[in-house]
């Protein structure tokens, strides 16, 4: 049976590796840290795949075509491109992706009442690329990514996004194969981008989502609403949705929080959670 | 409420693929495009406080106005 053997929650944010330098050196320090502990308990834990819940900035689904769930098949993804690698400052690289894997979760969707947008072809920035240059510096862990949309709204409420979690949670448990999965979830936590407020970070409810999920207290993050978020968290906190589906995946299992930096010149509240029974 | 302008979004998104940051945009690059008169003044002016209230989608905004943003 295949076992889900690590999970973490953490930020993804172009500047975390794209402009270290203008960031207080005490929060750049504190938060890389915060990375490598992850990184640790990771390959500790053995992983055959990653299994990736993460968003979409709008690179891959435009207006005319939006999928509110949508399973990556793609056989490598770029962690980053040539191009996100200038932006980001990390060497270019591909990661493998596990497309039988993806698309056996696609089927069991179909057949179980999660019907899936897939893709075959995936630009993938700092949603994976970031957190992945500091977890799998080797790139030795194939990964499989699932796109919730969390930025162009209307969105998938959090308490649907939660039960995505789970059924990927009773997927994986399903599977006969003796496959170790890691999770890892990837966004938020408050930030606001291409708003009128771009800048703002919302601490107290950055330290509001950390205590819920410290406490395995999901409830009340399914309550949110898109306008409570927007306001509290902004429109980057919306991706909170990617951590909220990881939680589904993992019943009852406590967030540590390794490190939580409100980082005014990266423009986010960064956070790194190991996930933990 | 969520406000949302598929025209604005359209534009944003194909100037967005060009890779190019701007300013504002010009009349030769709304060219086509069927836009109200203040998504087409705001568009010009590279006004991103007015594109939002519009109902453009942030992330395009700051996509293709990178050099209106101060951080």
């Amino acid at each position: 049976m295949a076992e889900i053997v690590a999970a973490a929650l953490t930020s993804h944010a172009p500047l975390i590796t794209g402009k270290p330098e203008i960031a207080k050196p005490e929060q750049r320090d504190r938060l890389y840290a915060g990375f490598h502990e992850l990184r640790r308990r990771l390959a500790a834990a053995r992983p055959d795949l990653l299994v990736m819940f993460v968003n979409d900035h709008l690179q891959n689904f435009p207006y005319s075509n939006l999928p509110a769930f949508c399973v990556g098949l793609a056989a490598a993804y770029d962690a980053p491109s040539p191009g996100g690698a200038r932006l980001m400052r990390i060497p270019p690289r591909k990661i493998r992706g596990a497309p039988e894997w993806g698309m056996a979760l696609l089927e069991a969707g179909l057949a179980g009442g999660f019907d899936f947008a897939y893709s075959y072809e995936i630009e993938s920035w700092d949603e994976l690329s970031v957190p992945l240059h500091f977890l799998t510096p080797e790139g030795d862990v194939p990964v499989a990514a699932i796109y919730t949309n969390c930025g162009a709204p209307p969105l998938p409420v959090p308490r649907r996004c939660h039960a995505l979690g789970a059924f990927v949670g009773d997927f994986i448990r399903s599977r006969p194969a003796t496959e170790r999965i890691a999770l890892l979830a990837t966004g938020g936590i408050s930030h606001w981008v291409g708003t009128p407020e771009t800048g703002r970070i919302n601490p107290e409810w950055d330290h509001r989502v950390l205590d819920h999920v410290a406490r395995a207290e999901v409830e009340p993050l399914l309550r949110w609403t898109w306008a409570e978020i927007e306001r509290d968290g902004g429109n980057g906190g919306q991706e909170i949705r990617n951590w909220i589906a990881l939680l589904g995946a993992v019943p009852g299992w406590k967030g540590e929080v390794l490190a939580y930096e409100p980082v005014a010149e990266w423009i986010t509240g960064c956070a790194t959670v190991w996930v933990h029974s | 409420m969520i406000k949302t302008s598929y025209p604005l979004n359209k534009v944003l998104t194909a100037i967005a693929r060009q890779h190019a940051t701007k300013e504002r945009l010009t009349d030769d690059e709304l060219a086509g495009h069927d836009l109200s008169a203040d998504e087409r003044a705001a568009l010009k002016a590279g006004d991103i406080a007015a594109l939002y209230h519009l109902g453009a989608n942030p992330y395009l905004i700051r996509r293709v106005f990178r050099p209106r943003f101060p951080i």
